[in-house]
């Protein structure tokens, strides 16, 4: 039985950093005050493993980009940190253009290993540039994947299974879960992409979600065990996104509530409630609900604590389904 | 560094082949039979054989977009028939007909084009990087133009390849005017050169029409870098005597530019009628000599237009090209 520990994200993602940096030399670290974090999860790393392979960027986000497709494209295995993923829209066409398209428009012969790190999420009262979440925008570019995870267990395993994925990922943690601990065992493991975790089952709704909110998501759950039992469904990676686990889940459920801290339009949450239109309208007794930010900008001060979801908006959707 | 009679011969045998292709690309697209741009290279295609004459099979490359890199690929070595295939969507282009007019050679470490103009910089910067980090004596080198210098991701890969001592040479091909905006009329200096050397990077100009002068900055400039003597920019003053690309006005601002002033530049100052004086003055090269020469590369040009021409044309599936988007996923094998 292997040991078990409680670490925090920023610890569980160092670890991955420093097993893969030791798997694998064509491995290295390229980021925006990395060497000394604005987050955790970085430290130490240029002491154990030197400059040559934990290297502070200048604040040139379309360089990095541009830079890491080029280290890749010569082999080495890049990851990028953006510190908050705001920041990677100035690297918008190096991601989302021409990272995300190379190794289809460039005739699939090439591949492109490349990490994106950085976090986001609203909840910090910091504004739309620290918080606005990426992933809708990352999801709409074929060639990219993109996960988020919700434990610090999901981000060690997912980070690893990023770092030796063959493709651009862009790997997204959450702003104020940083510190937030978890069980991690200590023996090696990889959380492959494209798995959803069913993180608490239940039989009348289910809630798909990831990040953050698989919290707020499991609150919920507890608050309504005695009239409602939901299933919480994290999908952890959200390209490729893993819709065999959601269309059994709400083969059981029959409801469906998706909860995303993004802007509500054309996110996450539309493309999956269109997909289950599609490929599971018969299993539903209710319509998809969806909890999302509302279709303005993400603001600061104290209004971004109930633009996004809440428990309470989120044990009011389910209501409205399981009506 | 003054060029061997050896380099010399090297330099015009890949000028006179590039503008003979360049001439077929021309033929190409005014007929209907290519999918995507051209952008003519006539009288501009010196820097672009200088360098990849000189570079190594194994340095990396980023070619500029006029003539959409023919002139560099070619002299690199790079397998042309299957890029101008890619031109005209078939099967046997180098992207498999998928891109219109990008280039694909891993092998030649040329990866890919992006027509957003900034991205030669972060790419140059990587691919030096990588080479510093495998700890090889290799180069990477990456042509683009003055239009492309007003990209704020210019400055961006220029200070960080000073601030690294990167491997990497950054070649500005500067005509004064970006399609039909001239330089001077949206930037402050006219040497484009001042910014890298304000950096601290060591700069050189070159007549951009003189194939030889630039063949010796193309030398000077990658033996600076392979030295590890850290990035070196060049900046060829060129001329371009046509409309930016096919079908493209042929003006500067509003204005029509002279029609006269770009024929006195085709007469006066193409590369190849000065390279052919002054290989016939020094005696390097005979009259029959360049002759031969010249019925090679139009030799070339069909045969590699009759190849592109005979290739299927490339209709994938759907399906087929849903599964082309992702490369095959080893993260579970490589545990």
């Amino acid at each position: 039985m292997s040991e078990i520990r409680e670490l925090t994200f920023s610890e569980a993602i160092n670890e991955a950093y420093v097993e893969e940096l030791k798997r694998d030399e064509n491995v290295f670290l390229f980021g925006e005050c990395i060497r000394a974090g604005t987050f955790p999860h970085t430290a130490g790393l240029v002491k154990e493993f030197g400059e040559k392979r934990v290297l502070d960027s200048p604040i040139a986000e379309a360089n990095m980009a541009g830079y890491a497709l080029g280290a890749a494209q010569q082999g080495l295995r890049p990851v990028v940190d953006f510190m908050y993923a705001g920041f990677s829209y100035y690297a918008a066409t190096e991601i989302f253009l021409n990272t995300s398209s190379y190794y289809y428009v460039h005739g699939s012969q090439h591949p492109v290993p490349i990490v994106y790190v950085g976090t986001c999420g609203v909840g910090r009262r910091v504004g739309y540039e620290h918080a606005t979440p990426v992933y809708g925008t990352a999801i709409h570019h074929p060639g990219l994947k993109v996960c988020m995870p919700s434990t610090p267990y999901d981000a060690k395993g997912l980070m690893k299974a990023a770092i030796r994925d063959n493709n651009p990922v862009f790997f997204l943690w959450h702003t104020t879960m940083v510190a937030h601990k978890g069980p991690v065992p200590v023996e090696e493991y990889i959380v492959p992409l494209g798995l959803a975790d069913v993180k608490r089952e239940g039989t009348d709704v289910t809630i798909l979600t990831f990040g953050l909110q698989v919290s707020n998501a499991l609150t919920v759950a507890e608050t309504l065990k005695h009239e409602i039992s939901v299933e919480v469904v994290d999908a952890r990676s959200l390209e490729p996104f893993d819709m065999e686990t959601l269309l059994k889940s709400v083969e059981k459920t029959t409801r469906l509530v998706i909860v995303d801290e993004d802007i509500e339009r054309a996110g996450f949450a539309a493309e999956i409630s269109a997909l289950m239109m599609e490929q599971g309208y018969d299993l539903l007794d209710a319509p998809v609900k969806r909890v999302c930010h509302p279709n303005f900008p993400v603001p600061g001060g104290y209004i971004d604590a109930y633009t996004m979801p809440t428990p309470e908006r989120i044990e009011d959707a389910v209501r409205e389904v399981c009506r | 560094m003054a060029l061997t009679k050896k380099q010399k011969n090297l330099l015009f045998t890949n000028l006179t082949r590039a503008m003979t292709l360049d001439r077929m690309m021309m033929r190409i697209i005014r007929a209907g039979r290519m999918t995507g741009f051209y952008h003519e290279g006539g009288i501009s295609l010196a820097p672009g054989v200088a360098i990849g004459s000189f570079l190594r099979k194994e340095d990396s490359l980023i070619p500029h977009y006029r003539a959409h890199g023919i002139a560099e690929m070619l002299s690199k070595g790079v397998d042309i028939p299957s890029y101008v295939a890619e031109h005209m969507g078939r099967e046997t282009g180098c992207c498999k007909g998928r891109s219109s007019y990008h280039w694909s050679y891993p092998e030649d470490n040329m990866y890919g084009s992006g027509a957003n103009l900034g991205m030669p910089y972060g790419l140059n910067c990587g691919y030096a990087f990588a080479a510093a980090y495998k700890g090889t004596d290799l180069v990477s080198l990456c042509a683009f133009g003055d239009g492309a210098f007003q990209e704020g991701r210019a400055y961006e890969g220029l200070s960080m390849a000073s601030a690294w001592k990167l491997p990497a040479i950054f070649w500005c091909n500067n005509n004064g005017i970006a399609q039909h905006t001239e330089l001077s009329n949206v930037y402050p200096i006219e040497d484009l050169s001042r910014v890298a050397a304000a950096l601290d990077i060591p700069t050189m100009i070159v007549d951009g029409q003189d194939l030889f002068a630039c063949g010796e900055a193309a030398l000077k400039s990658i033996a600076h870098a392979r030295a590890g003597n850290g990035p070196f920019f060049v900046e060829a003053k060129y001329l371009r005597a046509q409309e930016h690309n096919v079908g493209g006005l042929n003006t500067s601002g509003d204005a029509p530019r002279s029609q006269q002033l770009m024929d006195e530049w085709k007469e006066q100052r193409d590369p190849l009628k000065l390279a052919t004086q002054q290989l016939l003055d020094d005696g390097i090269l005979t009259h029959e000599e360049i002759e031969k020469i010249q019925n090679d590369a139009e030799a070339e040009a069909d045969e590699i237009e009759a190849f592109a021409e005979q290739s299927p044309k490339a209709l994938p599936s759907i399906e087929e090209q849903l599964a082309a988007v992702y490369a095959p996923d080893t993260a579970v094998e490589n545990k």
